[in-house]
């Protein structure tokens, strides 16, 4: 191609590069965090097993173990658990004065159109908006998760591959339920409220990101976010409330005619 | 019904930002005026009554009154929105104006879009880019209807500057395209007679100050007065140019 018919501007060579990385990048975040929501979700099914009983957690916590299922899981949900921080923390501006200035226009933006006005027409400009309090609150509850959740899966990746706690090299009903008990359910209620929200919240912006002329309208889209955000998070929050020992697993009647 | 009133008439409070920066005395404070609201008023008879009645020293932009030139675009409660197309009906009685961020300030409520509009155009080359040379005496070449209304879809924007004081990213990065700037490049992207290959594009698309910049906030969707399709758009630009990296096609012959 001669110069002439160069047309865009920006040509050199480090532009280029870094526009080719911006992408892979964008690319990576968006990928591991699909892939961490997706893993959230069979998460809070897999330790809802506790809502059968300690009999049945404990029968399939040994069954992903005997089959070296939990062991990898744990080293790949580290990995990109980490990867996914870094890479969606460049999009964080680094001064506080710039964070600032952004936090003032989210709360602007999503508290306008929404006083109380009795000659408000339906012609009004002022359509509802908040998006952008709710990427606000991505960065918050990521920096939490970031605190709560290696901690937790530090504590799981010492209970899975080491005998520290309890009998076996394992997880447990037994260890976790005390722990839980023990005062790890504040932690565990914070980590819950933060994934829970961050993931639906997540999802519903890559949808919109790389889909919002595909699939659903934009409605539909948050609608969904939402019902999944309750629906998860009541499931969570009733396995951990039973983890604490505070209520008798509610679905111990399936395992009644099993044999141990 | 649009602009209906109640029997007795609100007194509106008006708080406005208040500072010219060519005027070494001036420091930067909101001054409060009150106006008695009338049938179907809009920001903009509201603006033009203090500046007759109350204050004329006032400034603030105004061309076509009819959301067409997009000269008054200020920030209203919060909110970027043009003054003309925003009736006081749709509003509290205490409304609180302020320029557009993210733009130069002129004064008062005036802000200079067309320094960032023209940075923006420059960087992305906003003009059709035809490699051959023009003959007069060949007809022009046909577009089909479904094109011609993609790039007339794009091209409705006004250049108003409410999606860029919207943004995030263009509140803290001058360089961002924007909403604005985006939807411009979509636009030739689109069009048949711009011969600009995908490397060509790519730079000004794929980097920190094109689309995978965004943070995805969607304000810039929920704010533009023409409604523009801008969440449609970035989708648009994304999967393209993720395509384009992805099979070779962004580096050059």
């Amino acid at each position: 191609m001669n110069s002439k018919a160069t047309a865009v501007r920006k040509t050199d060579v480090t532009t280029s590069t870094s526009a080719r990385r911006q992408i892979v990048y964008e690319a990576i975040s968006g990928g591991t965090g699909l892939l961490l929501a997706l893993f959230m979700w069979g998460h809070v099914v897999l330790v809802g097993s506790i809502l059968t009983g300690e009999r049945g957690f404990d029968w399939l916590a040994t069954f992903l173990e005997d089959y070296y299922i939990a062991q990898p899981t744990v080293f790949a949900i580290i990995v990109l658990f980490l990867v996914h921080a870094a890479l969606a923390a460049r999009k964080i501006p680094s001064q506080l004065k710039e964070r600032k200035r952004i936090l003032r226009l989210a709360k602007g933006l999503s508290r306008s159109g929404r006083e109380q006005v009795a000659t408000r027409t339906e012609h009004s400009p002022f359509r509802p908006h908040v998006e952008s309090m709710l990427w606000i609150w991505q960065v918050r509850t990521g920096l939490v998760m970031l605190v709560l959740g290696s901690f937790h899966l530090v504590l799981m990746a010492m209970d899975i591959l080491t005998p520290l706690y309890g009998e076996i090299a394992g997880i447990e009903s037994a260890t976790s339920m005390a722990r839980v008990s023990a005062g790890l359910w504040l932690p565990y209620a914070v980590l819950l409220l933060c994934v829970e929200f961050h993931a639906s919240v997540g999802l519903y912006r890559l949808a919109i990101k790389w889909g919002a002329d595909l699939w659903m309208s934009r409605a539909v889209m948050h609608l969904v976010e939402r019902i999944i955000f309750w629906v998860i998070l009541f499931l969570g929050a009733v396995t951990l409330v039973v983890l604490a020992g505070w209520m008798d697993p509610p679905l111990a009647f399936l395992l009644d005619g099993a044999a141990s | 019904m649009s602009g209906e009133q109640n029997s007795e008439s609100r007194r509106l409070r008006l708080e406005i930002f208040r500072y010219n920066p060519q005027d070494e005395g001036s420091e930067p404070h909101t001054d409060v005026f009150e106006v008695d609201e009338t049938p179907f008023m809009t920001l903009f008879i509201v603006l033009n009554k203090i500046r007759e009645t109350l204050d004329p020293g006032l400034q603030f932009d105004f061309v076509c009154r009819s959301a067409t030139c997009g000269s008054c675009g200020m920030m209203v409660n919060g909110r970027p929105a043009l003054a003309c197309r925003t009736l006081t009906s749709d509003l509290p009685e205490e409304i609180t104006l302020y320029p557009l961020p993210a733009f130069k300030l002129v004064g008062d409520l005036s802000v200079d879009t067309g320094t960032w509009f023209r940075g923006m155009s420059e960087r992305t080359e906003a003009w059709i880019h035809e490699r051959q040379a023009f003959d007069p005496a060949v007809q022009e070449e046909r577009m089909s209807d479904d094109i011609a209304a993609a790039i007339y879809e794009n091209d409705r924007c006004i250049e108003c500057g409410c999606c860029v004081a919207s943004c995030g990213v263009a509140n803290v990065d001058p360089e961002f395209l924007a909403g604005a700037g985006l939807n411009r490049v979509a636009r030739f992207m689109v069009d048949p007679r711009d011969k600009r290959s995908d490397a060509e594009w790519f730079d000004v698309v794929a980097g920190d100050e094109g689309v995978f910049g965004c943070f995805g906030m969607m304000a810039c969707a929920d704010v533009c007065p023409k409604e523009l399709p801008l969440l449609e758009v970035y989708a648009y630009l994304r999967r393209k140019t993720l395509g384009a990296r992805f099979s070779g096609r962004d580096r050059r012959q």
